[in-house]
Order: structure tokens, then sequence, then C-alpha cells
């Protein structure tokens, strides 16, 4: 008993104050890893207000934080002391060295959230959530590599561009599609991946950037439109988060003639355009291998008793397919072949 | 995930940082650049000009003489075993033809190999044995424990297997097992899980080990996981003998005599369906939560038909299949008989340590309404379910020192008649509840360790070998346990 309590009052003590593995240094490690990730997450909305030409000010910094005013206020001056930003006359600039960061960071997000469509099978919901965490955490010469890996990607799969390493961030391009006009065809530019409440809703109608799209009506309670050959109704707060881009290349006339892979009857056969944007990763190769490439000519041979799978004839294979993939397979039906 | 992207971080390399000669370089940087310029996806680029010169070559090659003669034969028999009003019925019927012929086929066969191995040979080996002057402890653990566990298992698990896989691989070679999967495509979806593992689950009624191992056919990383983790699920014929004892001995003899041969055949469908309905369960489990994150994809190749080739698939389904799991067990079996015959005659403090475990184990074993000797029997006949009965009924005798049965400690038998052996297990402790949650437990545990073994084989990963063991383990303690404290209530 003697011999006992000093052994573990001194374990209790190795425990507190232990370097590195101690409790303290815990603390203060988890105290400064939240204080960097404030930092970047600051710096980030700094550039993207700057990249779409509006001016951050405390208040925004502390709105996009989730913070109260006077905690935004001290971490902006440490972060000018830092020399990573500039403030004057109530307007934030970045300084090289904020700028180069914040870069980084939109860019590593952006290259993560690539590599979870395309590598992985996390469901669509969670990238966001997940690189807003990873993207602390990769350095300069992993993002790199993750790039390569990735062939060197232009796009993340919301459609905004990724950086490159010293580049300038793009703006948001485009329009809401509350304000699209009617009849007119459009494509989605990007979908808006914050609130994460709308967006999970706008990620479950199967809605993604790349999208054709043409609204069809408009009221202040819905917006009726067609994406990649079907119809969506949405709510205008959840169509605000959707900007779109005029099409002016295309027709109407065209856009509603566009078929998917899903709507051939037995019998009927039809020539493949591509594979929509939302087939990724994986799945996509797999399409690919197995023929789905422009040009080839595809028939509806049978559908299983269950109901589902159904068989098409690729290429003199008969291959099955799930509803939800024939749904991204693009098809066009002016073939001679059509039975 | 963090393994993933550490594993992603870890190959990084940087080209610039390494010294590389001037000439080299710019190559380098040249193809960096240009490789910059293409856009969107390589693979994509590369498959799309693939298919554009295959064409080409083949539209100035190949002659196509009219129409295309072939698919006829095929869309006719394809419409016929796809139908909504056949395609369900003839599938069922096949099977259970198959299932038949297995079950009645083996009997024959395994009277005949366990008499030469178990009756002939056995004796003459132990007279050997002693003739040759072995001490009576070597001849038991080389005669006794490793030939008898041996032999009991290769008589047991030979000839269905014989019959079973061979007949498999012919409707495989015929095209028609493709077919199964396109129809119950629907249902395994639902689950999470591929079409493909309607033919890993059947080839698990024959042997879980081959079961893992045919779920290679699956090409996606998450349903083959799924297929390879709920194999097990599927009632293979090394637990058939189990179920059927049982289901006669203590659920056929609830009912009126004419209705008990029904009774228990319909426990052990009932058992199997049981399994069915643990295999989506748990299928829909695991694609929510661990597997979540794992790459998922579709697609199912429906071959021509053909006529199989005979002789060809009937030796390679031998060779690759019958040969390879019994091989497998094999090697296994010999250590597992050595320990079963030395827990059964090491003593120290007065019993023989198959005694102090069954003692030991006992209170797990009743409170989950089965006993210690059950538990014991799966702990040590972890090699192979076939030697389950066998073990159980040489611990019983142990335990309660019947006399006149058996050969002694360590060795395993079985008796011919059904009444002699209930009446030994009815002395030992037995009710109803016993045989039933047997029937359970015996179709959740863990996979054997030939089965074990391929899925550490066929993952590459401890980590999904011990979720194959652990997870039937406790969904066994969890049911047995439950319809243990039913029980106990409805009386």
């Amino acid at each position: 008993m003697s011999l006992a309590s000093p052994i573990l009052a001194a374990l209790a003590v190795a425990w507190l104050v232990w370097p590195r593995r101690g409790l303290i240094a815990r603390c203060r490690h988890a105290l400064l890893l939240s204080d960097r990730l404030r930092r970047e997450d600051a710096l980030k909305h700094v550039l993207k207000l700057e990249a779409n030409r509006q001016v951050a000010t405390v208040e925004s910094v502390a709105g996009a934080l989730h913070i109260r005013s006077d905690q935004a206020a001290t971490l902006l001056e440490d972060m000018e002391q830092g020399g990573l930003l500039s403030y004057s006359e109530g307007r934030l600039l970045l300084r090289p060295a904020g700028r180069e960061l914040a870069v980084h960071v939109i860019r590593a997000h952006r290259l993560w959230e690539s590599y979870l469509a395309e590598q992985t099978g996390v469901a669509e919901s969670e990238w966001h959530q997940r690189a807003e965490r990873q993207e602390h955490f990769l350095s300069r010469q992993e993002t790199r590599a993750l790039s390569a890996r990735l062939g060197y990607p232009q796009q993340d799969p919301h459609g905004d561009s990724i950086p490159d390493e010293r580049g300038e961030l793009d703006g948001d391009c485009g329009q809401p599609l509350n304000a699209a006009p009617l009849n007119t065809p459009l494509v989605l530019t990007h979908i808006e991946d914050e609130p994460e409440l709308i967006y999970a809703q706008i990620a479950a109608e199967g809605l993604s950037a790349g999208m054709k799209a043409v609204v069809i009506e408009k009221t202040p309670k819905r917006i009726r439109f067609r994406a990649d050959g079907a119809e969506h109704v949405l709510a205008p707060i959840l169509a605000n988060n959707i900007s779109v881009a005029l099409l002016p290349e295309t027709s109407t006339q065209e856009l509603f003639a566009e078929e998917y892979l899903a709507s051939l009857r037995p019998g009927q056969s039809a020539r493949v355009l591509g594979l929509a944007r939302g087939c990724r990763g994986a799945e996509r190769r797999r399409l690919l291998d197995l023929g789905f490439v422009p040009g080839t000519i595809i028939e509806m041979e049978m559908v299983s008793p269950g109901g589902d799978p159904t068989a098409y004839r690729v290429r003199g294979a008969l291959i099955a397919l799930r509803r939800e993939q024939s749904r991204l397979i693009r098809i066009s039906r002016a073939t001679p072949l059509a039975a | 995930m963090t393994a993933n992207n550490l594993s992603m971080v870890s190959w990084s390399s940087n080209a610039s940082a390494q010294t590389v000669p001037a000439g080299v370089a710019d190559v380098l940087n040249a193809t960096h650049n240009l490789r910059r310029q293409i856009r969107g996806d390589l693979h994509e680029q590369f498959v799309e000009a693939i298919y554009a010169d295959a064409e080409r070559i083949a539209n100035r090659a190949v002659t196509r003489d009219g129409e295309k003669a072939c698919p006829t034969w095929d869309r006719a028999i394809d419409h016929a075993v796809t139908s909504r009003v056949w395609g369900f019925p003839l599938m069922l019927a096949l099977f259970t033809l198959m299932f038949w012929l297995t079950i009645n086929g083996a009997n024959a066969p395994s009277g005949v190999i366990s008499g030469l191995l178990i009756e002939r040979i056995y004796p003459a080996l132990r007279d050997g044995a002693t003739q040759l002057g072995f001490p009576w402890w070597l001849r038991g653990v080389l005669v006794d424990g490793m030939y008898l566990a041996t032999a009991w298992i290769v008589s047991v698990m030979l000839p269905p297997m014989a019959i079973f896989f061979p007949m498999f691989a012919l409707l495989e070679d015929f095209g028609y097992l493709p077919r199964v999967a396109f129809n119950l495509d629907r249902m395994f979806r639902t689950a999470g899980a591929h079409g493909k593992q309607a033919m890993s689950t059947m080839m698990g009624f024959g042997c879980n080990a081959a079961g893992v191992v045919a779920a290679r056919i699956i090409d996606s990383p998450r349903e083959r996981l799924i297929a390879i983790l709920t194999n097990n699920f599927a009632l293979c014929n090394g637990r058939w003998p189990t179920q059927f004892l049982m289901a006669a001995l203590f659920v056929g003899s609830l009912a009126p005599a004419h209705l008990a041969g029904f009774v228990s055949a319909a426990a052990v469908t009932g058992v199997a369906l049981f399994g069915m309905l643990m295999t989506f369960a748990v299928a829909w489990g695991l694609s929510r939560t661990l597997l979540k994150g794992e790459v998922s994809t579709f697609s199912l190749e429906l071959p021509p038909y053909r006529l199989p080739r005979f002789w060809q698939t009937l030796y390679t389904s031998l060779v690759n299949r019958t040969i390879f799991v019994l091989w497998r067990a094999v090697v296994f079996a010999l250590p597992a008989g050595a320990i079963i015959w030395l827990s059964g005659n090491i003593r120290f403090a007065d019993a023989s340590l198959a005694e102090h475990l069954i003692h030991g184990l006992n209170p797990v074993g009743l409170s989950v309404g089965l006993n210690g000797v059950i538990l014991l029997a799966y702990l040590v006949a972890i090699p192979a379910n076939e030697i389950i009965i066998p073990t159980i009924l040489m611990l019983t005798v142990m335990e309660t020192g019947a006399t006149g049965l058996g050969q002694g400690a360590g060795v395993m038998f079985d008796l011919d008649s059904g009444a002699s052996i209930k009446s030994l297990l009815q002395n030992g402790g037995w009710t109803s509840l016993t045989g039933v949650n047997l029937m359970f437990f015996s179709l959740l545990h863990n996979p054997c360790s030939t089965t074990l073994y391929t899925i550490y084989k066929e993952t590459g990963s401890v980590r999904w070998t011990a979720i194959a063991a652990l997870l039937p383990l406790a969904l066994g303690l969890l049911v047995t346990f439950l319809v243990a404290t039913l029980w106990e209530l409805s009386r």
C-alpha cells in the first residue's frame, strides 16, 4: 500500500504531462489543430467570395464558420499578424501566403471529393462532409500524387473546377435554376454542397453537374424541369442551390428526344450515345469494358421474371444490367436497325 | 477509410524531387504536359479507341453469312427458363432433383467407404500398431485419433461432393447457372448483394469452402465480400446429417407417429430456409454498415448455351473442387483427430481434460439451451462439421460413464439405431430444446477451419476472416439464447 500510492501518483502525473502523448499535450494539440482548421476555413471563405466578386467581412466569416463575431475578429487579427490577410476599411483581402494556402485547401477538398466519387463506394451524400475534414490533412505532395492518380481531373463531381497549385480559382459560373428561362436548353454547372440538408435532397433526386435540362414550369411554390430524360419537381429553395448555364447549340426538341437504355422495350434496338455523368468510377469503366461505347448497337432481349435486371445484346454478347445502370446509358433510336 | 488513405498516400512519388539526367527530365516534363492536355478520363478514351479499332478490323476480316442463325435456339431456351410462368418452377424442380440425387445417391457409397475405412482398415491398423509394439498413447494419437477422424471425414464428405459438384459443373458448363442469377437478382439486390451470389450460395450447400471460392465470379468488391461472409449461412453437406438426426430424434418425435417423417423433414427445410433468411438479413446489414465504402458495380454476362463437355467437366470438377476441398479438410482433420483423442486421455485431478472442459463449459452451454458437451464438440471439431455427431457421442459416453457403448476414451463412434442414440443423449441430460438448439447452432456458428482458411486466402485479410468467424457465432449464441428463453417461458 505504502509503495503503491507513490507509483500510482507518478503514473497519473506522467499520464497528464507526458510529452506528445499526455493528456495536456493532447489537449494542446487538439486546440492548435482546431485553430488551424478555423484559419484554413476562413481563408477558403475569403477566396471563394473573392472569386465570385464579393468581399468578405468579419460577419461573413463568423457566419461561414458558425462562430461569434468577436471570436471571428480575434481569429482574423491573428491571421493578419501571421501575414495571411490584410484588413482595411472593413474589407478582408488575401495576402500571397494566404492565397496560396486557400487555393491548396480548396484544391485538396475538390480532389478528395473526386477521389471518393471515382475510386470508392462512399455514398454521394457523404462526399462533402468527408472532404471537408480531409482537406486539412493532405500535404502539397499528397495532393499532387492524388491528382496524378485521378488523371489530373479538371472538375470535381459537383462541377466545380479544380484549381492548379498556384492557379486562380474560377468563380461559380451560371445562374441559379430559379432564374433560368422557360423551355430553353440548359446544362447544370454546379450543385452547391452546403447546407448539407438541402444538398442531400438534391442528390437524392439523382441530379448532378453536367446533366442537360429544360425548365417546364415555374410557380412560386415549385419548379418543374426535365433533366437527362426524367422529370423533377423541386421547391425554389432547393432549386436555388443548382447553377445552370445556357446551351445555345442544342435545341429543345433534341433534348426532349434524348432517351436512355431503360426505356427500350423487348425486341427494340438503339445506338449508344454515351454514358451519363452520374455513372462514375468502377461502374463506368466496367460498362465501357463491356462495350457500352458510343456507336454500339444494343438490342433489348429479355427481362428477368423478378422484373429487374434486363438482358441486352451488345456486340453479340448477352449482358444483363440493372435499371439504375440502364438509366445512365444515353441512346438514340435513329437507327435503320429498329425492329 | 484511414487505412485506405494511408495506402493511397504512401505510394506518392515525386518525379521532380529525384535526381534525373537533363534529357530524361525533359521527356518527363513533355509527357507530363501532354498528359494534362488530355481532358477527361484516359481509360475511357483508350477503351473507345480500342473498340473502334477492333470493329474496323473485324468488319474487314470477318464475313457473316446472311441472318444471324445462332441466337434462335438460345432465345427459345432463354425465354423458357426466364419466363414469368416457368422460370421459378423450373429452377425449383431442377435444384430439388439435384439435392435429392445428392442426398440419396451418397448413402450407398458413404456406407461402402466407411465400411472399408472404419470397419475393415481401422481394426487392422490398430492390431498392426499393437503387434509392432507401439506404446498405447502413440497408437491412440495416430490410429484412434488422427486416422479415425480423417477416415470419418472422407467417408461422410467425399460421396456427396463427388455427386453434387459434377452436377453443378455440368449445369454451369451448359450455361444455365447465369440464368439463375438473372432470375434471382431482384431478391439479392434488395439485400445489397449480387445475383451471382445465388450460385456461390448453391455451391455452399455442397461445401462452404467451395462456395467461398465460387464467389470469385462476382467482380464487384463489395458484393463479393458479402457473398464470402454470408456463405456460411448455406447449410453445407457436413451439417445436413446433424440436422436430419436431430430433427428425427427430437422434433419428429413430438408429432404423432404417422406425421413424424413429414414434420422432421419440414424442420430441416425450415432451418435451411432460416439460413437463407439470415443470408439476406446479414447481407443487408453488412452492405449498410461495415461494407458501406467498398466499391460496387453490377454486370452479369449470360453466355450462349452449349452442350457440356461431359468428361472434361467431370474431371476438372473432381480435381478442382472435390479433391481440393477434401485435401484441405484432411490437412485440418489430422491434428484435430489427435487433439480429440488427447483431450479424452490426458488425465489430471481424477478426470480427463475433456471432462474438465465439459464442466467448465456447461454453465455457458446450459444458459443457451445447449450443454458443455456440444460446445466442446464444436471447439475440438472446428476442422469439419462431419465429425460433430461422432464427437458428441464419444464425449457423452465419457461424461455419463455409459458402459457397452463406444470404444474407449477419445475414440469417435456412431450408432446405427436412432433409438439408442436418443437414449444415450437423454442420459446425458438432453431434452427436445437441446436438439432444436443444436439444429440452430449447427446452422449458426463459426465456419469450419477449412472454410476459414479459404476465406483468408480469398480476402487476404485477417480482419474479414475474424468477422466471418465471429459474426455467425455471435448470431448463433443469440438465437439459441432466445429460443431457450422462449422455451422456458412457454412451459
